[in-house]
C-alpha cells in the first residue's frame, strides 16, 4: 500500500513538473486555447510526425514561439495558419485543403461504400425475384429425392 | 462478357494500388514544396558574419543570380557539400551563405559568442573549401522562418529580380545540381 502511494506521490509530482514547464503568459483564455490548438494542429517540418507542440526540435521551437507572438499581436487563427503555410507550405498544417486532388481523398470512400450497396441492392432484387416452378419441376424434384432416399437406404 | 470484365476488376485495382504503393517506395518525404517557391525574397536586414558593421538586405543582393545556402558548423552534411559548393563557386556560381545558428535562443538567457564563432567558421572553411561570397548571420533564425527552412543545409536559388526559383533540402551534389538546378538555371540565360 505505501508503495502504492508513493507511486501515486510520483505521478502526481511528474505532472506538475511538465505543467510548469508548459506556462506561457496569455491575456485571455481564448487566446491560451488559440495557442494550444494551433501548436497541436501546426506540424513540425524538420520531425514529420509530431506536431509542433511535441517536437523538441528547433525549427518547432521557433515555430512555437513565432505562433505565440503572432496570438499576442491579435492574429486569428486562420492568419496564423496561413502564416505558416505561406512559409512552409500546406505540409505544415495537419489539414489539407479542399483540392481537385485531394477531393478524391473525400470523394473515393463514399463511392466505394455507394457502389458497394449498389451491387447487394441488385443482387438482392435478382434473387427475390419469384422463380417459375411448374408442376414438372416438382414431380422431377420428387424423383431425385426418391432416388438419393433409395442410395442413402442401401 | 460482361461478368468477365466484371471478374477483372479486382485484378484492376490491385494492379492500380500496387504501382500506386510502389512509386511511394521512392518518394522522398523531405521533398516539401515550401511556399516561398516563385515568391520573392523575403525583407531583412541582418549581419555580416565576419564584420557586425555590414549590414546585408534583401535588396543589396538583387541584380545577381546566387544560390542561398543555409548551414552552420555544428551540421556534418554542411560540411560535406562545402567541396562541392566550392566546386561551383570555380565554376562562377555566386554562393551567399546564411548561417543558421543551431540553438542560440535568448529566452534561455544563451550568450553568444561570435568571435568564438568566427574562429570555428574560418576554421571549417580553410580546412574543407570556402565557396561563399560572404556570410549572413541570421542568429533569431527569421529568415530561415521566413523562407521555410526547417534545417540545414538547404540551399535556394534566386534570380536577379530576388525570385526564389528552387528550394533544395538536403546536401549539394552533382546529381542534384542537374537534376534541379541546372535546368532553373538553364531557363534564365537567354
Amino acid at each position: 500500500m505505501k508503495k502504492f502511494i508513493f507511486c501515486l506521490g510520483l505521478f502526481v509530482s511528474a505532472a506538475n513538473t511538465y505543467a510548469i514547464e508548459d506556462k506561457y503568459h496569455f491575456d485571455s483564455a481564448e487566446r491560451e486555447q488559440m495557442f494550444k490548438e494551433l501548436t497541436h494542429e501546426l506540424r513540425c517540418p524538420k520531425c514529420q510526425n509530431q506536431n509542433i507542440a511535441d517536437s523538441d526540435a528547433v525549427v518547432a521551437k521557433d515555430l512555437r514561439d513565432k505562433v505565440l507572438t503572432l496570438v499576442h499581436e491579435g492574429k486569428s487563427k486562420d492568419e496564423v495558419i496561413d502564416y505558416m503555410i505561406d512559409r512552409y507550405g500546406y505540409f505544415v498544417h495537419y489539414q489539407p485543403p479542399v483540392t481537385p486532388l485531394t477531393i478524391l481523398l473525400w470523394v473515393l470512400p463514399g463511392l466505394i461504400v455507394a457502389l458497394g450497396f449498389g451491387f447487394i441492392v441488385v443482387r438482392q432484387r435478382k434473387s427475390a425475384q419469384v422463380q417459375p416452378w411448374t408442376d414438372a419441376d416438382e414431380s422431377k424434384l420428387a424423383e431425385l429425392i426418391a432416388k438419393y432416399e433409395q442410395r442413402e437406404q442401401q | 462478357m460482361n461478368k468477365k470484365v466484371l471478374g477483372l476488376v479486382p485484378l484492376a485495382i490491385f494492379i492500380l494500388l500496387s504501382v500506386f504503393l510502389y512509386q511511394g517506395l521512392f518518394g522522398n518525404p523531405r521533398e516539401i514544396q515550401t511556399g516561398r517557391l516563385g515568391h520573392n525574397m523575403p525583407a531583412f536586414s541582418l549581419p555580416d558574419l565576419m564584420d557586425e558593421k555590414k549590414t546585408w538586405t534583401d535588396k543589396e543582393l538583387q541584380g545577381e543570380v546566387y544560390l542561398l545556402n543555409v548551414w552552420g558548423t555544428w551540421c556534418p552534411t554542411c560540411l560535406a557539400e562545402l567541396g562541392y559548393l566550392t566546386e561551383l563557386k570555380e565554376k562562377g556560381v555566386k554562393i551567399v551563405g546564411l548561417y543558421y545558428d543551431q540553438a542560440y535562443d535568448p529566452d534561455f538567457g544563451d550568450k553568444f559568442d561570435v568571435v568564438a564563432l568566427r574562429e570555428e567558421v574560418n576554421n571549417m572553411l580553410s580546412r574543407a573549401g570556402n565557396p561563399y561570397a560572404f556570410n549572413i548571420l541570421d542568429l533569431n533564425r527569421s529568415l530561415a522562418l521566413d523562407l521555410g527552412v526547417s534545417g540545414a543545409p538547404e540551399t535556394f536559388l534566386v534570380n536577379k529580380e530576388g525570385k526564389i526559383l528552387v528550394h533544395h533540402t538536403g546536401d549539394m551534389n552533382t546529381r542534384v545540381w542537374r537534376a534541379k538546378f541546372a535546368p532553373a538555371i538553364q531557363e534564365l540565360t537567354p
